[in-house]
């Protein structure tokens, strides 16, 4: 009987929230590359979430059916994590890189959109910056997703913050390009607004919506399971 | 936007297949879908300019060369004599009318307009309004018709004040209100502008005699209307992103063209009221700036000719085309550079960030894997609540107007959270958010980052756990590890919705008040992220079944924990130790397991159950010495 030992007691870990796990393994690589996270409000500005980023007063993003006003509509609940940024480069002098994260709201929510989902972005200003810089970047963020082999497509888009703006596409294993995220070179109006000499800098900028790179990796189908706060779903991702 | 490859092929000089129209047009920056015949475009917003047949064709004319298929009527009109007044020439520098007149019958569709209806699936409305209709599809400009006999006195344009109502063509009837274009006879508003024409002047099938009228409005004015009135408006759609100023003409002789194809035309006259020139923006040649831009080796004759293949003027300077709005910059010219030569074939060039400072993982990072490994499980939440608390952030334009408030505190998203899952049966509970807080204070915005814990039920799911319940005392040894301000607080269940008993408790505090030093000390690394294939969560309930096991022949003992930590069952969803007891003096061991059954497909019933216990428990009680009491 003596011999008979209880038997042993496995620890039961929690688990971190999925979108934060992949939030943490994008800025760690972008960390690794060289970018600092810096970080601001959720709840913003007019002035810092559209004016700066040359987005401009018509602008349809701008309108209550597509943005969250507060306060008699003296702030917004930021639309991306770009304002951040804006901040960050009034404060510094090029040449500067920084990765900002987190939540950013609008006013959708469906199957496939929420009223709040997170955005990882980054921005890097120095001189001589090209386009032909950030495809090797973007690359870079892509291959450490994806895989060496994975079939990058960039084609023309439109921001009012980048010029020239562009959309990325990874190719499926059902042949189908599957949009994965947003870039371009900064526009030189949204530079100029953070007193950045435009003759002497330039800048790219990019962004990644987390809970599409989350639902690419982990096979998640439906964006509302992660705010269910269900045991069974979030349990899985130890 | 939907188009027929037909009709786009027959504006290109070649005959490309759909695959390769596809990627060119992909190349462009035209994101669409292929669905047959059809390509379903999704357009930037920039570009306006190509919500059109010859608008798509334009930019494709750029691989394939451009065709001279438009048919136009050529000869001249004479001069409308109309009696308008443009009030409000800012809002609109440049308006056309023209007046058509026919007699006889109309003759069958010809097949160019047939198939915008049939394939694409439009409605026809009369006459000259499904000419109307087909030539914004074809040339981008949206036109009006009025019949021309309701126009009875002068014809007012205007960007002014309004409260009037407006029956729509449409049949719905809309409050006109505050700052609107509205075209108004005897001051009774027939039209608003860019967006829907009125019923009282709007054709029919027995209109005979049309006043087309064709005009470039100030997309400022524009955007918003149609959702404010809550109208669909492909018109208003364009506008809102400028159409070609320098069309007017052109559009209208199409349109004549279009009715000379159907029927007999008995009177044309056009007029066309004009304010100021428009307007044309030179941008500098500097093909070294571009280069910079884009880190391309182009030279002169690339540069000259990739945007003279876009339409763009290149002599002493750029000039962008008259239907180009967007074109302002030289990164505006580098993007157009870019799309003729191909974002994929332009090389990639690594960065060197020699002069950027790397900094260290932040406090946040090791409070939440200290977490997990207490056992919590991370939730994030909506920040929106239905709790309006002193100082809280109200938003102006909720979803739901039930949850119009920015939380202040984690705790009500923590409590929803715990009793969804008390609800899934779940009866061990630990978790835990992180999030910012915000609040109003003294007029300005104070932003808090605070952490939640909320705990109820089992202290484990373990034999030497399983009777213990999560306690204060359980929260108060983990918090006071790292911060002694936690609030520790027990939550009545009184007005709550659930059936439970169980104890909650629950504590929040500021993460800059947590001490960071003890976080450092822990042996808390950051694991590699593991990208597992998540397993879709079951819709289905589940069951458990406890059984105990007397064992008298103790050499079995290793052999059933070994059984059951290697049973795997799609329906068995998880198996525990829930007791472990040695009885000296009977010489054997008690051990109680629990099974838990879910299916992925079904509720599982009592018959599906006590067949897969039969299944799994068979091989245990067929070993020797091993017994279920009273079974």
């Amino acid at each position: 009987m003596d011999n008979i030992e209880p038997p042993l007691i496995k620890e039961e870990f929690g688990s971190l929230h999925p979108i934060n796990q992949v939030k943490d393994h994008l800025l760690g690589m972008l960390a690794d590359l060289g970018f600092q996270e810096v970080d601001g409000p959720e709840i913003e500005s007019e002035e810092f979430n559209f004016d700066m980023l040359n987005i401009k007063k018509s602008h349809p993003a701008r309108q209550m059916h597509d943005t969250f006003y507060v306060e008699n509509k003296s702030h917004v609940l930021r639309t991306h994590t770009s304002p951040v940024q804006i901040r960050s480069m009034l404060k510094s002098n090029p040449p500067l890189a920084f990765t900002s994260a987190g939540k950013v709201y609008r006013k959708d929510d469906d199957a496939t959109h929420l009223p709040m989902f997170h955005q990882v972005e980054g921005i890097y200003v120095d001189t001589d910056v090209t386009f032909a810089n950030l495809k090797d970047l973007i690359h870079q963020i892509l291959h450490n997703l994806f895989g060496k082999d994975v079939k990058i497509r960039f084609r023309p888009s439109y921001f009012p913050f980048t010029e020239p703006s562009a959309e990325v596409d990874i190719l499926s294993d059902n042949g189908k390009w599957l949009e994965i995220l947003g870039c371009g070179i900064v526009n030189p109006i949204v530079l100029n607004n953070c007193n950045i000499d435009t003759e002497k800098y330039s800048g790219l900028a990019f962004g990644l919506g987390i809970e599409r790179i989350a639902m690419l990796k982990y096979g998640v189908n439906d964006i509302r399971d992660f705010y269910k706060s269900n045991l069974d779903f979030l349990s899985q991702f130890k | 936007m939907k188009v027929l490859y037909k009709d786009l092929i027959k504006f290109i000089s070649e005959t490309p297949s759909k695959e390769i129209l596809s990627e060119k047009l992909f190349q462009l920056g035209h994101e669409h879908e292929v669905h047959g015949e059809i390509f379903d475009m999704e357009l930037t917003p920039n570009r306006g300019d190509c919500l059109s047949l010859i608008g798509i064709a334009r930019d494709l004319n750029v691989f394939f060369g451009k065709s001279n298929h438009l048919e136009i009527f050529e000869d001249d009109i004479k001069s409308l004599d109309l009696d308008f007044k443009n009030l409000s020439q800012d809002a609109c520098p440049k308006i056309s009318f023209l007046e058509v007149e026919i007699d006889g019958k109309i003759s069958e569709y010809k097949p160019y307009l047939k198939n915008y209806f049939s394939v694409l699936a439009n409605n026809k409305v009369n006459f000259f309004t499904d000419i109307s209709n087909y030539l914004s599809y074809e040339l981008g400009q949206p036109t009006h018709c009025f019949d021309k006999d309701s126009i009875n006195n002068q014809l007012v344009f205007e960007n002014k004040t309004c409260n009037q109502e407006l029956e729509t063509l449409l049949g719905s009837k809309i409050n006109i209100k505050d700052q609107n274009c509205v075209f108004s006879i005897n001051n009774k508003i027939i039209s608003l502008a860019g967006v829907v024409g009125g019923m009282s002047t709007a054709c029919s099938s027995k209109t005979t005699k049309v006043l087309v009228e064709c005009a470039y409005f100030n997309p400022e004015l524009i955007i918003g209307k149609s959702i404010k009135y809550n109208l669909i408006s492909d018109a208003a759609h364009k506008f809102e992103r400028g159409v070609d100023i320098s069309s007017q003409e052109m559009v209208l002789r199409r349109f004549i063209r279009i009715v000379q194809d159907h029927a007999n035309i008995k009177s044309i006259k056009i007029k066309t009221f004009t304010n100021s020139v428009s307007r044309k923006n030179s941008i500098p040649i500097n093909v070294d700036k571009i280069n910079k831009i884009l880190g391309t080796t182009l030279n002169d004759d690339n540069y000259s000719e990739y945007l003279q293949k876009l339409g763009f003027s290149v002599t002493n300077a750029i000039e962008a085309p008259s239907y180009r709005h967007d074109i302002e910059t030289q990164n505006d010219l580098a993007e157009e550079i870019a799309r003729v030569i191909g974002y994929n074939n332009i090389p990639s060039q690594p960065i060197k960030f020699d002069n950027i400072n790397k900094k260290n993982q932040d406090i946040l990072t090791s409070l939440g894997i200290f977490m997990t490994q207490m056992g919590f499980t991370e939730v994030i939440n909506y920040p929106f609540s239905s709790q309006k608390e002193k100082n809280c952030i109200v938003i102006d334009n909720p979803l739901d107007s039930n949850r119009q408030n920015f939380r202040t505190s984690l705790k009500e998203s923590l409590i929803e959270n715990l009793l969804y899952n008390e609800r899934r049966q779940k009866d061990s509970i630990k978790l835990f958010e992180v999030s910012d807080i915000y609040s109003v204070e003294n007029s300005s915005i104070r932003q808090v980052k605070k952490i939640g814990l909320i705990i109820s039920g089992r202290l484990g799911n373990n034999y030497a756990e399983f009777s213990k319940k999560l306690d204060s005392k359980y929260l108060k040894n983990l918090l006071n590890e790292f911060n002694k301000n936690f609030n520790i607080e027990e939550i009545s269940r009184d007005n709550l919705s659930t059936k439970k008993s169980d104890p909650i408790f629950y504590a929040e505090a500021c993460v800059d008040d947590i001490n960071s030093e003890f976080l450092k000390g822990e042996e808390i690394n950051k694991p590699d992220i593991n990208f597992i294939k998540y397993n879709p969560v079951s819709q289905y309930p589940s069951s458990t079944r406890d059984f105990s096991f007397a064992i008298t022949n103790l050499s079995k003992v290793s052999e059933i924990i070994n059984y059951f930590e290697q049973l795997s069952d799609e329906t068995i969803k998880d198996t525990f130790i829930f007791d472990f007891y040695k009885n000296i003096k009977t010489n054997s061991i008690k051990i109680g397991y629990r099974l838990v059954f879910q299916s992925t497909t079904k509720t599982l019933s009592e018959k599906d159950i006590q067949k897969k216990v039969t299944e799994v428990l068979d091989p245990v009680l067929k070993m020797d010495g091993v017994s279920i009491p009273g079974m």
